[in-house]
This record gives structure tokens, sequence and C-alpha cells, in this order.
């Protein structure tokens, strides 16, 4: 029997897992961080071999059945799990070989750091999760891990213990959604392993799978970020350690998608057209809110988890374009979309990482998030900068930064896609290429204001002043994921035949129909190639410009310095700069109406003469209103029935008892009616 | 060297020598209308040759990107340039002359001015590029979606495709999709170029200017590069403008004799479409900063219209 | 495609613009010169029917219409602005941007909704058929959302406006005889608005119509 690669990188996955954790608890403090870190990286890199081996054309199907008491454990790998496991991995390299540098470790204690592996684990395990119990625990597991991480920054601190309440309750909702949509569709397929609900799927009435789309919708969309259930998102974020906010954002939110994408376009096999058009109409209404979010943020992690929120937003309107084009019959044009959906995910998952990292060297420096107090750092930590320079361009999904081939491809995707006959879609996707269109522009807003007012420009404070360059296993870290971010933006013609087998996954159809349209999507990959041909110009023609210029200006090489313009009254301080805050108020101003801001000015009267200002204080704050309006009614309407129902208990055991009887006398009454 | 990239070079030349030249001609023409006498076709050029003469200076506390924005503006102008169908749809970058790509490039060195701006942290700097980047945000779902109303009907995003096809059809550029998507786009290039009533190029009063304020701490050859940069910017999108609306004059040949042909009909277009902005700049205010979101949106609403017109009206 | 349907659809677009344009604009003056354009537009969308259908009656609607609504009933509103230089702003209720994006929405229903009629007949008049009904919705947006009276008075012509478009592209024209008696209708109405507005001036020293609130006491 030859070796299957897939299967054997899994299993050395497990095997280092557990001996990152085992090291963590175990180990001398002396070696500890620097020894699971170390096996936590190749851990990583061995998922990151196990998806690109899948992406390559090898499978992997295997059942173990003695693993898990009732079910047993299922996994399966093929290219769509594939895309997920690479990226996974990719990021659990960089963000471990970054963690060794950060502080004590990913998180402080022993515990922390145990946990670390077990979650990174189980990334991989969910997208190589074959049957549906396996998925489900592999989830749980995930959730239960990254909440610990995310409360295992600061425990004492009330922002943390919130934002882990938060997390807590919206993840175990959402867990609770997939769980039932998952039990309703294995009851009615009469099976539980993915090859089995793909062959039963097609059986099973339209109203069951639409009520189990709509449940896992629920489920996986909260994971992805999806408004308006993405309020966990820029909550938990900012609160956990870096490069565990680091990994969430760029490796877990991806595993909403795979869920849609798995149970949705796979295993139920696209649907109907309205599943799609409302992934669609919400993937485009997060792209805008979260971006919008982003824009006006001034906490440097805040302002990346919106953007995720965003970014997830247009994967999930590429994952919704797909489903309609494949209901309605156009499978090529479904693979472009879907192409464009996979490709952004792996874009994101660059510069996520990038920028969160960065963030992070920021806050270990200056211990502020605060973009108003920072500013200045390009030359303290020059390495960072450019680092996040690299990031942020990709973010902002300009020529020559990893987003902008999958952002060109998904818009290249919807307008052929205004072929598709249909009043529903002219008018949907006009709207759609606008959404996507501001949103692109609002991303060059927020992260020229993330970049030029947290790195450039002078300090805004004592700790900016002081920062200090990152170390050196964190300088690593960064630069792994920064290498692939300038990969993805130069060469994303490269991961067109593994995208074609990973689409041919999900698009499902016959032989002919699908290489149609990949062969299609590899054209219309390989035509991304020449726009990104601009950029390799224009830094040629860069390069060639500075050489002229320096020939006709005799004294290019020395320049001297010269004072910046303060108006003739000297001198200009840093308190004159134009803040974060004030970068972003036209912004702010334009979208009153959608952010509702809240300002204080406040006025301080000198004391001799109401006339006379002493001091102005202005603060201001925009709260999520998804948060206030959806959010706060519901969270009270709970608490009212929880305090109502208080009445129910009166600590009388007797009375705890009867009511366990009574419920088995009702329960037992129900199912002797229902015979 | 093949034709098609000649004929590419020779667009960047073009403009690179012809952006100043334009510039002037507008100037002249609103100061004559203005009565006054101003300073002649000439004037740019005189003052990009002194400031490419002077001494460079540094800022202050400035970095690298402040030195680089410059440079990146005219390079990002000229790249446009070589891509858009200027005289001949046989551009160099072939399926590289994409819409999409072009209009990113510009937002690119939009971006990396508003930076340099930011970074010479000065309140001017930052004001500039704050209004400025507002401005580019909102622009960008008009332009994205009169892009999808041009291409829909063509079936790609590439600008030689575009252009070829318009011609082919017999030139008709006066259908109902093309003139609300020509209206919607003529919006979004004033707001680009940062003319009237967007922004007054030739204020420097604190309260309004948006562009100038950003530009502010530029002196010497890096100003010159920043006015050529701006002047180029404006010559690629009316030349961009006039080959998508009105393309009358651009071979879809290589032939030297057609190229001189389309050479006179893209300098009488582009004069023509200056003289037209320059004029109306003498009879318009500009409006205030907040009234900005509203023209756009407007553009953005034409744009719209243009999709569904191309449908419904084709 | 013939030539006709061609300028058919050519009118049209200007017709849709010039709606949009009044929307845009804040100016009322500026609202009626687009007024005017409209009326042009629609009159030449009349005489193309004609020619197109070779109905002589409607070269005379057409006639009726571009000397009423490019030229009568603009320069009756611009009088009244005339009158009083404060009137010129309209007001928005809400800001004009959220009420161009409102009219995306209201043009996509009007192009969802018309589809089966569309269906029904396929002619170059009958795909025109959204645009009159966008400018009715738009005409009515402006009705709901404009404080001042006069800026009432433009949304209701360009109300008006629509639904003649929407007689002439779906019936190929209405009578003469209906058409003029509309017609007049029109003209009334617009003298008793203006008439209505002059009493309010003298009443409440402004156009504000929210200030007709204080009636009811």
């Amino acid at each position: 029997m030859s070796v299957n690669l897939p299967g054997t990188a899994l299993a050395v996955a497990a095997g280092l897992s557990a001996g990152a954790a085992a090291a963590a608890l175990c180990a001398p403090d002396r070696i500890r961080v620097r020894l699971v870190g170390t096996l936590s990286a190749l851990l990583g890199a061995a998922g990151a071999v196990a998806g690109g081996a899948a992406l390559a054309g090898h499978t992997y199907a295997a059942r173990l059945p003695d693993l898990f008491a009732l079910s047993g454990v299922t996994l399966q790998v093929d290219a769509l799990s594939g895309v997920f496991l690479a990226i996974a991995g990719a990021v659990v390299s960089a963000t471990s070989i970054y963690g060794i540098g950060y502080a004590s470790g990913p998180g402080r204690g022993r515990w922390a750091q145990a946990l670390w592996p077990l979650f990174a684990f189980s990334l991989l395990l969910v997208p190589a999760a074959g049957s549906v119990s396996t998925l489900l625990v592999a989830w749980e597991l995930m959730a239960l891990c990254s909440l610990l991480l995310v409360v295992s920054g600061d425990p004492a601190s009330g922002r943390v213990r919130e934002a882990g309440v938060w997390y807590a309750v919206m993840t175990h909702l959402g867990l609770v959604a997939i769980l039932t949509g998952l039990l309703w569709l294995g009851a009615a397929a009469h099976t539980e392993t993915f090859a089995g609900l793909r062959i039963a799927a097609a059986g099973i009435s339209p109203a069951v799978r639409g009520g189990v789309f709509v449940l896992l919708l629920i489920g996986f969309g909260s994971k992805a970020g999806m408004a308006p259930l993405h309020a966990w998102l820029p909550r938990a974020h900012p609160e956990a350690p870096s490069p565990v906010s680091a990994l969430m954002s760029a490796a877990m939110v991806n595993l909403g998608i795979y869920g849609l994408v798995r149970f949705g376009l796979d295993l139920m096999g696209a649907g109907s057209r309205w599943w799609w058009l409302t992934t669609m109409t919400l993937g485009a209404l997060s792209a805008v809110y979260g971006i919008v979010q982003a824009a006006v943020a001034n906490d440097l992690k805040r302002l990346l988890a919106y953007s995720t929120v965003e970014n997830l937003g247009l994967v999930l309107v590429g994952v919704g374009a797909a489903g309609v084009f494949q209901d309605s019959g156009h499978p090529a044009l479904a693979v472009l979309a879907l192409a464009a959906a996979l490709l952004h995910t792996a874009a994101h998952a660059a510069f996520k990482t990038v920028l969160f990292l960065g963030a992070g060297s920021v806050l270990h420096a200056t211990g502020t998030r605060d973009l108003d107090e920072l500013g200045g750092l390009r030359t303290r930590m020059p390495v960072t900068t450019g680092v996040f320079a690299l990031g942020a361009l990709g973010a902002a999904a300009l020529p020559g930064g990893a987003a902008f081939p999958s952002e060109w491809l998904l818009l290249q995707s919807l307008i052929h896609g205004l072929a598709v006959p249909g009043t529903l879609v002219v008018v949907v996707l006009p709207v759609t290429v606008g959404a996507i269109a501001l949103s692109a522009g609002l991303a060059v807003a927020t992260f020229v204001k993330a970049l030029g007012t947290g790195f450039l420009a002078k300090a805004r404070s004592r700790a900016a002043e002081q920062a200090h360059e990152a170390r050196g296993s964190m300088r690593t870290g960064m630069g792994l994921a920064a290498a692939a971010c300038a990969a993805l933006a130069v060469l994303p013609g490269a991961a067109g035949p593994a995208l074609a087998r990973a689409t041919a996954c999900a698009v499902p159809g016959g032989g002919p129909r699908v290489s149609a349209g990949v062969a299609r999507q590899l054209t219309a990959l390989g035509s991304t190639l020449w726009p990104l041909m601009l950029v390799a110009v224009t830094l040629g023609a860069l390069v060639l410009l500075r050489a002229g210029l320096a020939l006709v200006s005799r004294r290019a090489g020395q320049r001297a310095t010269a004072p910046l313009w303060d108006c003739g009254a000297p001198p200009l301080t840093a308190r004159m700069e134009y803040t974060a805050t004030s970068f972003a108020e036209p912004l702010q101003r334009v979208f009153d109406d959608v952010l509702a801001p809240e300002s204080d000015l406040d006025v301080t009267p000198h004391a001799e003469s109401a006339y006379l200002v002493e001091r102005i204080a202005y603060s201001r704050a925009v709260p999520d209103r998804v948060e206030h309006r959806l959010y706060n009614p519901v969270v009270h309407t709970v608490r009212r029935a929880g305090l109502a129902a208080r009445a129910l208990a009166d600590g009388s055991v007797h009375r705890y008892l009867g009511y366990g009887f009574g419920s088995v006398v009702i329960l037992l009454l129900v199912l002797a009616a229902a015979r | 060297m093949s034709a098609p990239v000649l004929v590419s070079l020779a667009q960047v030349l073009l403009v690179l020598l012809g952006a100043p030249l334009l510039v002037g001609a507008m100037r002249r023409l609103r100061a004559r209308m203005e009565g006054r006498t101003g300073g002649g076709v000439l004037q740019p050029w005189r003052d990009l040759l002194k400031l490419l003469r002077k001494a460079p200076l540094h800022p202050q506390g400035t970095g690298a990107a402040f030195r680089f924005a410059p440079l990146l503006g005219v390079a990002c102008s000229g790249v446009a340039a070589a891509a858009i169908p200027l005289l001949s749809t046989r551009t160099g970058l072939g399926a590289g002359a994409d819409l999409i790509a072009v209009v990113a490039l510009l937002t690119l060195a939009t971006a990396a001015l508003a930076l340099a701006g930011l970074d010479t942290a000065t309140a001017f700097g930052g004001m500039g590029a704050s209004r400025e980047m507002t401005i580019t945000a909102l622009a960008e779902p008009a332009v994205l979606t009169a892009v999808c109303a041009l291409a829909a009907k063509v079936g790609s995003t590439n600008l030689p495709a575009i252009v070829a096809a318009t011609l082919s059809h017999g030139a008709r550029p006066a259908s109902p999709a093309n003139l609300l998507a020509a209206v919607a786009l003529a919006v979004v290039v004033l707001a680009e170029t940062g003319r009237l009533p967007v922004d007054n190029p030739s204020t420097h009063l604190e309260l309004t200017m948006v562009h100038e304020a950003m530009v502010l701490e530029y002196s010497g050859p890096d100003l010159a590069m920043v006015e050529l940069g701006a002047a180029m910017r404006l010559t690629v999108l009316l030349g961009l403008w006039s080959a998508l609306f009105a393309p009358w004059g651009i071979t879809t040949t290589a032939d030297p004799a057609r190229l001189l042909l389309g050479l006179a009909a893209f300098a009488g277009k582009t004069l023509l479409l200056g003289c037209l902005i320059a004029a109306g700049e003498v009879f318009m205010a500009k409006v205030r900063l907040f009234r900005v979101p509203e023209l756009l949106a407007g553009s953005f609403l034409l744009a719209v219209l243009a999709v569904s017109a191309s449908f419904f009206l084709a | 495609m013939s030539n006709r349907a061609e300028l058919l659809d050519l009118a049209a677009g200007l017709f849709l613009l010039c709606a949009v344009a009044i929307l845009w604009r804040r100016d009322v003056r500026a609202q009626t010169a687009w007024l005017s354009g409209q009326g042009i537009a629609l009159a030449a969308i009349a005489a193309i029917l004609g020619a197109q259908d070779a109905r002589p009656d409607l070269y005379g609607v057409a006639a009726g219409v571009a000397l009423l609504r490019a030229a009568l009933l603009p320069t009756l509103v611009r009088r009244a602005i005339a009158a009083r230089a404060e009137d010129r702003e309209s007001a928005p209720l809400i800001n004009v941007g959220a009420s161009l994006l409102a009219a995306v929405a209201l043009v996509l229903l009007a192009y969802t909704v018309a589809q089966p009629l569309v269906r029904l007949e396929d002619t170059p008049a009958a795909r025109a058929l959204p645009v009159g009904l966008s400018v009715v919705l738009i005409g009515l947006l402006i009705l709901v959302t404009r404080r001042k009276a006069l800026s009432q008075i433009v949304g209701f012509l360009l109300l008006d406006n629509g639904i003649t478009a929407v007689a002439f592209l779906a019936a190929a024209g209405v009578p003469l005889l209906v058409e003029f008696g509309v017609s007049f209708d029109l003209l009334l109405a617009v003298l008793v608005l203006r008439v209505l507005t002059a009493r309010m001036r003298n009443l409440f020293g402004g156009s504000d119509l929210d200030e007709m609130r204080e009636l009811r006491d």
C-alpha cells in the first residue's frame, strides 16, 4: 500500500498537536515557549502539506470506528477541504513562529499554551471531517479552544470578560443552529457521512432542504461574521492576544464559508435561487456595513476585525453568486464566482495575518491599540511598518495587493453574470457591484488611515515615541505571511489548477460541463495576470523615472532639510496633527444615518467669566448600531424571561423532582398519542 | 519592437508632453473669460522646467511615503496612458488594458499622495488627505457600476475591446445606456481630477482646498512631479472618457497615417473637453464638501440607470 | 434595430435623465430648466410615436406638449420663484444622497413591475415603459420628501409628465381631446398651487408646507 500524503500529513499533525500540548504542560520554563512554538509551526506546516497535496489532486478518506464511542471518526479530504487546510496550516505556521517572541508565547500560562496546538489542530480537523458527527465534534473543539484563548489575554479585565461572554453565547447559538440543521438533514437522508448525504440529498423535499439551509446559513454565517450576526467579531478579536486574533480572523472564520460551500453547494446541490440571493444580499450588506464601521474605528484591532466582516462579506457574495449561476444553469460562471470567493478567502487570510500580527507588534511595543495615540512608528519599527504597508495594500485591494486579483475576478464574474436572463439578476447584480465598489473605495480610505495615522507622521504619545522594533521570531512570522501576500498579488495564476480542482468539488454536474467551466475560469485567471503586469510595468517606470530625475536635478542625492510650513507660528507639535478621528470625520458625517455616532462636546468656562473658555473636551464613540438596535432588545427580553422564570424555582427539592417527573410523564403521553 | 508597443510608447509620450499644454490652454481660456491676460499655453511647461532645476528639499520629519508618492503618481498615469486606446485600439498592453485595473491604478496614485499628505504630520496634509480619500471612496461605486454598464454589452472589461466594439457598431454612442453612463462618468472625472464643483484647482484657501492641501509641503522637483502627475491624470481621464463615449478617430490598426489622424482627433477632443471644463468653471462655484456625496450619489444613480437601461432600452 | 426605435430610446433616456437631475438639484430654478428639457423629451417621444404609427394627430399633441410642458408651466414656476428669492432652495426632508439611493430602488422596482407588460407586447415603446413608471415614482418621491410648496409643484409636474409618458408608451398616445383636457387641468392645478403658495406666504411668511400643520389648531 502506498503512502497517502494528506492522510499521513494529518496523522503527523495530530501527533505534533499532542506533543506540543504535552510540552506546554510538562516542559521546563526555559525551553517551553520555544518548543511549543516550533512544534506548533511544524503542525501548521503538516496541515499545509496535507492541504497542498489535496489541492494537487490526492484525496483521502478514512473511517476510524474505535476512536470515538457510538459514531467513530470519519475523515475525508478532497480539493475543497484542501483549500481550507492549506490556508489554516499556513496561518498556524506563521502565527506560531510569531508567538514565540510575543510576550511569553501565545497566551500567558501553561494551560493557554497547551490550548494553542489543540486549537490549531481543530482548525485542520473541521475541513478534514467526513461525517456530520465528526464535523460537529471538531467544530465544538474549535469553539471551546478559541473561547478559552480569547479570555486567556487578561482574564481580570472586564472588557475581556465581556468579549468572552459575547463570543461564548454567539458561537454556541451558532452551534445550536448548525447542530439542528445537520441533524435534520441527517435524519431526512438517513445517513450521516458526506458521501451518503451527497447521494441522498436529491431525494429530500425542497422545504426540508430550505429549512436546513436557513439554519446552516445562520450557524455558519455567524462564524463567518455575516451581518447582522457579526457582533461577536469586533468584540472578541481586539481583546484576544494578537496571534490568537490572527488565527481566528485568518483561519477560523473561513470555516464558516467552508461549511456553506460544502453543505449548500456540494452536498445539497445548490438548491433554490432564493438561498443564494439571500446569501449574496447578506454578503453585500456585511461588506458595506463592515467597512463603514472599520472606516470610523480608532482601535486598530477593532478596525481589522470589522475589515474581516467586510472581506468575508465579499466572499459570501462570491459564494452566493456561484449558487445563483449554478441554479440558473451556468456552471462556468458558477465556477468563476466560486474561484473568486476561494481566492479571496486565501488573500484575506494572508493579509489579515500580516495586519493582525503587525498590530500585535505595535501593541507589544507601545501598549496601545488606539490610532489617536500612535504615529511615527516608521522610524522606530521599520520592518513592522513595511510589512503592515504590504498588508494594507492587500486589504485596500489596490494593484500590487493580495486582494486585487480576487476582487477583480469577483467583479468579472458578476459583470459576465449580467448575461444571465432573469429580472432579479438584472436588479441584484448592478447593486451588488455598487456595494462591492463602495466597500473597495472605503477600504482604501480605511487603510490609508490605519497606515498613515498609525505608522507615518509624528508620534502622538510618549508610548509611541518609545516604541521598539519587534523581536526576531515575530519579524520572521510577519515576514512569512507578507511573503504569502506578495506571492498571491503577483502570481495568482499559479493557484489556477488548484482552484479548478477545488471548485470542481463544489459545483456539481457532469464531467464536460465542469471541465468547460474550469477551462473558462483558467483563461479568466490567466487574464488576471495581465492587470498585474501593469503593476510590474508601473514599478519599472518608477525606477526609470527616479534614475532620470537624479540626472536632471544635480543634487538629488543630498537633500537639504527644510522646516514644515507652520503658518509662521512655530513650533508644530504632534498635537496639531490630524488624528485618526479627524481623518474619519468626513466619512462619519456622510454615513451619519447609518452609524448614528455618539459625540459629546464638553466646554468648561473660566471661573471668572462665562465667556472665556478654559477647556474643550470632545469625545466620540461609534457603537455598533446593529448591536444596539437588534441585540439589546433580545438580550433584555431574555433577561426578563429569565427573571420571570425564577418564580418556578423556589428552592424546594420536591418541586424540582416534581418538574422532572412531570416532564417524563408528559413525554410518554406525547409518545403514546403520536403512535 | 512590435507595433502595439510602439503605439503605447507614443501614447505615453503624447500624454507626458501634452498634459501641461492642456492645463496651460485651460488656464489661458479661463483667464481670458475672467478678463485677465493669463500666462500663455506654455506656462505650465516653463514652471515645470524651473521647478526641476531647483534643489530638492527634505521637509523635516517626512519619510519614504512622502518621497515616492509623486513618482508613483506620474508612473500610474503613464501606465494608464499606455493602456487606454487613445490613438489606436492596438495598444501594447493587450489584455492587460483592463478598465477596472486602470481605475484601480489611478486610485493607487491617489492613495499614495494621501499617505504622503499624512506623512508630513501637518494639519493641512491630514486635512487634504482625509477629504481626498472621502471623495475617492464615494466615487468608486459610480465608476465601477458605469464600467459594469459599458462592459455588460461587450462581455469584457478590456478597454480596446470596448472601444473596438463601439467603433464597429458604426460609432453610435448615443444609446440611452451610454448617455447615462457618460454623465455618470463625467461627474466622476471632475471629482477624480479635482475640478470644480468638487475641488477648486486654483485655490489656496485653507478651508476649501483638497488636493492642494495634501501637497502643500512639496517643492522643487518633487512639486514638478506632483503637478505633472496631476496634469497627466486629467489628460488620461479626459482621454478615457472620450475613448469610451466619443471614439471617433481612434484606429483599429497601427498604420502610421491613421495614427496621425488619431492624434489630431485626440488632441482636438481633449482640448475641447478641457475648454468646456474651463469655461464651465468660470460660471460655477465649488459645492460644500458635504454636498459632494450628493453629487456622487447622483452619479451612482445614473450609473445604475445605465445598467438597467442597457437591458430595458437595448 | 430601426432608426426610429433608437431615437425613441434616446428620447426616453433623456426623459429619465431629466427626472434624475430634478431630484439631484436643490435649486428650484435649475429644476425648472430640467423640467423644460423633460417637456421637450416628452414631446419628442410623442412625435416619434406619431411618425412610427403614421398618426398626424400625435404631432399636434407633441406640439401642445412642447408648448405647455417645455415653455408655459416651467415659466409659471420660474415667475413664482422670482417673486421671492429665498424659496430657491428646495429644502429636502431627507438628504439628497439618501433620496437618490431611494430612487435607485424605485427605478429597479419600476423595471421589475413593468416586466410582465413588456413581455405582453415586445415593442420598443413597451420596452421604454419602465422609464415612464420610474418618473412617476420619482415624482411621488419628490412630493413626499420636499418641504417647499414650489418643489411640490415641480414634483407634481414630474408626476404628470411620467403619467403622460406611460400613456404614450403603453397605448401609443391618448386621443387629442383627452390630452388637451388633461393639460388644461394641469395648468389649472399649477395656477391654483401658485395662488395657494402666494397666500401661504402672506399668512406664514414662507412656503414651508410643514407650517400648514398650524392650521389644525
